[in-house]
């Protein structure tokens, strides 16, 4: 079977959705001779977390970039809660309520972890313009509003202990929790996360899976992209399998991990 | 280490309150100490050095947009007020604030114009500059006479103030008490904004720009912004200069200027405020400390450079640190006491 007959037996599986809070039609990406993704649709409900998974190349990461705002698509539509994204740039899709995090980690080293999580609360500030130059009753205000907020987040991924360290000197898998706490910093409604769990130890992932349901238990909509399959079984409402940057499956992980079709991508094509 | 945003140093608002006191009185004090018009002359170029290098660390210690360019906004700064008040009548003050808000009109397109460019390719872009920069204040004689110079530019009018003595800037501390002043309100304005979320703000951008953006931030516009405050500084220097030495030639906007101004940022400490007060202070008095090698002084200061580069990354500040570190272990647990 070669990859584009695997997508065609798999494309009947594809769902119907109920009102969706982020979805996208045809979405194209290309990068030179590589079709990065090729006419990717997806209808993501709120509330839910949604897994996208796939063999290394598949083009989940390029996916996610392109729904937050790092690419552009060549062709496609993208809406978010009735907003159409295509062609909004990357920051100012924040404002709208999406964050995300990065698969390499792109913490800003020369910052502390409080520093981090404060760069990040860029766009809920609350300071009239002069009071940058002369600092007021706002400004204190606001800082310690923004303070106390960043330790919270700090609490809440476990991080409060390290908050006046430099983001540098933190290890691997604290860095991955900062990046957490940063993107909630924004207080998003639809959360990226690209593969959270990479490099983290059992006990680390065990942490990250428990963070992950009490941010779904608030009502935050929740994507992830993620190779380590236990997790993505255990918190996923829905499963996205890409190959070759295609659509191969989409069900609940059940049905994903009966289908023979993801079988096949991920080990190889049997007949 | 690195200070980064305003956090870390938050805690040591009293702290600053009295060094603040301290550099005032200092300032005070320095014209009555020099009364001579050698020292008194370096004093006054020690300030206006002050503000070409925070101007320039705010673009690129915090921004971390590598400029190479900060000669031209000088030089802009210091035609543009020469100019307009010579040929054009504009009194001083007015032509000030022109040359300012021109100069920073030039910093803020230059960076609009270089938005795609970063590291090594933007220090060539804002160089290119630089050279255009220099070659036109150099070529256009109908205007700026060339390598001739303009000759004859009047200090700052008189200042009579009701009751008080006239004060007049052909005198040199005078002159000295208002460049000092004016760069101690440009250090002020650059300390509060980095010390406020902007200081976080633009160090995001300096350390991961798609990071940055992923939160929000519009890494576009806040380098403009940066770019702005600083070339605006520039020009602040540059009016003031033509202003005391009263003669303007294009030569003293040559590119190695730019480059002078860059080494006082990283000998002082890039990304602090007052590391590159101290590096424009050393490399003002430096040299002419060292006059008496004759010759030789220029091997002397290049030795100095190259050392502190090579074994002080963080530059005079990091020196600072770590003195501190190995002698003042009492004085560092007060600070942490005072942060909590």
């Amino acid at each position: 079977m070669t990859a584009p007959d695997r997508v065609a037996a798999a494309a009947q599986a594809r769902p119907a959705t109920a009102a969706a809070f982020f979805c996208s039609e045809g979405l194209h990406k290309r990068f030179g001779g590589v079709q990065a993704v090729r006419d990717i649709s997806l209808n993501i409900p709120h509330g839910s977390v949604f897994a996208i998974i796939g063999p290394n190349g598949a083009g989940k990461s390029t996916l996610l970039n392109l729904m937050s705002g790092l690419y552009q698509p060549d062709a496609g539509r993208m809406v978010f809660d009735g907003v159409d994204l295509v062609g909004v740039p990357a920051h100012k899709r924040v404002r709208l309520g999406l964050a995300r995090t990065f698969q390499k980690i792109r913490l800003f080293k020369q910052l502390s972890v409080l520093g981090n999580v404060i760069a990040a609360f860029h766009v809920h500030h609350d300071i009239p313009a002069w009071q940058y130059v002369v600092h007021g009753a706002a400004f204190a205000r606001d800082h310690a509003r923004c303070r106390a907020e960043a330790i919270n987040l700090l609490r809440f991924v476990g991080l409060e202990a390290r908050a006046s360290v430099l983001a540098a000197s933190l290890a691997y898998g604290e860095q991955r929790m900062l990046e957490l706490a940063r993107a909630l910093a924004t207080s998003p409604r639809l959360l990226m996360l690209d593969e959270p769990a990479a490099g983290l130890n059992a006990a680390e992932v065990e942490r990250l899976l428990e963070r992950i349901r009490l941010l779904r238990e608030r009502g935050m909509t929740i994507i992830v992209v993620e190779h380590n399959m236990d997790l993505v079984m255990k918190i996923s409402d829905r499963v996205l399998v890409m190959d070759y940057g295609q659509h191969l499956f989409a069900g609940t992980p059940a049905e994903v991990q009966a289908n023979p079709s993801v079988i096949a991508a991920y080990l190889g094509a049997m007949t | 280490m690195s200070s980064g945003g305003g956090l870390a140093l938050a805690g040591q608002s009293g702290n600053r309150r009295w060094w603040l006191f301290v550099a005032a009185v200092v300032i005070a004090a320095l014209p009555l100490v020099f009364q001579d018009s050698y020292w008194r002359t370096n004093l006054i170029v020690c300030a206006i050095n002050i503000m070409l290098a925070i101007g320039l660390d705010f673009i690129l210690g915090y921004a971390g947009q590598l400029n190479l360019g900060h000669s031209a906004f000088y030089g802009i700064g210091a035609y543009a007020s020469t100019l307009l008040i010579m040929k054009l009548g504009v009194p001083f003050w007015m032509a000030f604030v022109c040359a300012v808000v021109l100069s920073g009109a030039a910093g803020m397109a230059l960076s609009i114009f270089a938005v795609r460019l970063r590291g090594h390719y933007l220090a060539i872009a804002s160089l290119g500059f630089a050279v255009i920069v220099h070659q036109v204040l150099l070529n256009w004689i109908s205007l700026t006479q060339g390598p001739l110079g303009i000759y004859a530019i009047k200090p700052p009018p008189d200042i009579a103030l009701p009751g008080l003595p006239v004060i007049s800037f052909g005198n040199t501390a005078n002159m000295f008490y208002l460049v000092a002043a004016f760069a101690f309100l440009f250090y002020l304005l650059l300390d509060q904004l980095v010390r406020s979320p902007i200081g976080e703000t633009l160090t995001a951008i300096r350390e991961d720009e798609v990071s940055a953006a992923s939160f929000g931030i519009n890494c576009t516009a806040w380098k403009v912004f940066a770019f702005g405050v600083g070339s605006a500084i520039a020009g602040a220097a540059g009016a003031f200069y033509a202003s005391f030495v009263g003669t303007l030639v294009p030569d003293a906007f040559i590119i190695t200027e730019s480059f002078t101004i860059l080494a006082m940022v990283i000998v002082g400490g890039m990304g602090t405020l007052i590391g590159p007060v101290w590096g424009a202070i050393l490399l003002t008095v430096l040299p002419e400390l060292l006059r008496g090698f004759g010759d030789l002084r220029l091997v002397l200061y290049g030795a100095a450079l190259t050392l502190v580069v090579l074994f002080l990354p963080g530059g005079l500040v990091q020196a600072v640190q770590i003195l501190r570190a190995r002698f003042g272990l009492l004085r560092t647990a007060g600070d942490a006491g005072m942060r909590r």
